[in-house]
């Protein structure tokens, strides 16, 4: 007896490779297209509810709110930073030096006494944005030397926008 | 006189060493497309600052609003006005109320609080603060049909490490 097939055929099974390599391609072309090399994007939260003041509790230490004031030169630029009364400078450091008068008055980061200061930030109509966020950066705290986020501040928010002329 | 038999002229390729590379630069630039960054806008120079941590835990809804400036190829502004990018147009932020009241009253259709969306603001570094100020203003209010505004915001920067 015959056996159909039997000794003509190994029983490999031939892959067609070619369509799977076409779709692979394919797809490597689209996520090389499509690749957008970004710097790495983070955020700062501000609480801004509309007009509902901060819950106060009677039996609490209310500690005043901090106060910073970005003043804005012409052209928008960095004219001064003041903490409350004080003027911090208007260079590269008032910043640091802003961060470091907030470490002054919360004590120790994580003070639970502290944790519920809250900034106040005022900046001029005009002032460049950028500068706003150095401040918000500067409020809310430093980084150690592994880059993990050493936390002031929890509450900031901004101060109602005065416009020129008003 | 005995010939060998011809052999075929035609190489064969090996094709595995080929494929195994292919397969992991593919692998490659699927780990590090990043899909959550398709809303951003290229136009916008955000402000730098290595304390801007992204959040730990992905927001499920946001609204994220792009403000920048017109600009030519060299990064020069061609338009003093700051604009708020919104797919496929452009508007001025002062005049972004209807598009806002809009987005609010779409939240609330879809049973969401526009309480519970955090307002991203992606801006640029140069746009002045009042507009900034006077867009959260906007988000903040009541839009139509006693839809309450947004109150959540979160302010985008670069967050690299020698940006201090």
């Amino acid at each position: 007896m015959k056996v159909r097939g039997a000794g003509k055929q190994s029983g490999k099974i031939d892959l067609q490779m070619a369509p799977m390599i076409d779709v692979v391609f394919q797809l490597l072309i689209f996520f090389m297209l499509t690749m957008k090399i970004i710097a790495p994007e983070g955020d700062f939260n501000i609480n801004m509810p509309i007009g509902a003041p901060a819950e106060q509790q009677d039996d609490d230490i209310q500690l005043p709110d901090i106060k910073v004031h970005l003043v804005a030169g012409p052209g928008g630029g960095l004219d001064g930073v003041m903490l409350g009364r004080r003027n911090l400078g208007n260079d590269d450091q008032a910043f640091e030096r802003l961060n470091n008068e907030i470490l002054k008055i919360i004590g120790k980061p994580g003070n639970p006494l502290t944790k519920d200061i809250e900034v106040e930030i005022k900046a001029d109509y005009n002032l460049h944005y950028g500068f706003t966020v150095k401040a918000i950066g500067a409020c809310t705290g430093r980084n150690d030397s592994k880059g993990n986020l050493v936390r002031y501040i929890e509450k900031i928010k901004f101060a109602p926008p005065v416009t020129p002329g008003a | 006189m005995r010939f060998q038999p011809a052999e075929s002229t035609v190489p064969e390729v090996d094709m595995t060493p080929m494929i195994d590379i292919v397969f992991q630069l593919l692998t490659f630039f699927m780990m590090i497309t990043n899909f959550e960054n398709l809303k951003a806008d290229e136009r916008v120079k955000l402000p730098d600052d290595s304390r801007a941590k992204p959040p730990l835990v992905s927001r499920e809804r946001d609204l994220m609003l792009n403000v920048g400036f017109e600009r030519d190829t060299e990064g020069n502004k061609t338009n003093p006005a700051a604009l708020l990018f919104l797919a496929g147009e452009q508007m001025p932020v002062l005049q972004c109320a209807p598009f806002l009241n809009r987005e609010k009253r779409l939240f609330n259709d879809l049973g969401i609080d526009p309480k519970e969306i955090t307002v991203v603001i992606r801006a640029d570094s140069e746009v002045p603060t009042g507009e900034i100020q006077e867009l959260i203003k906007l988000c903040q209010q009541q839009a139509s049909g006693n839809v309450g505004g947004f109150q959540k915001f979160a302010l985008k920067a670069k967050s690299e490490r020698d940006a201090q």
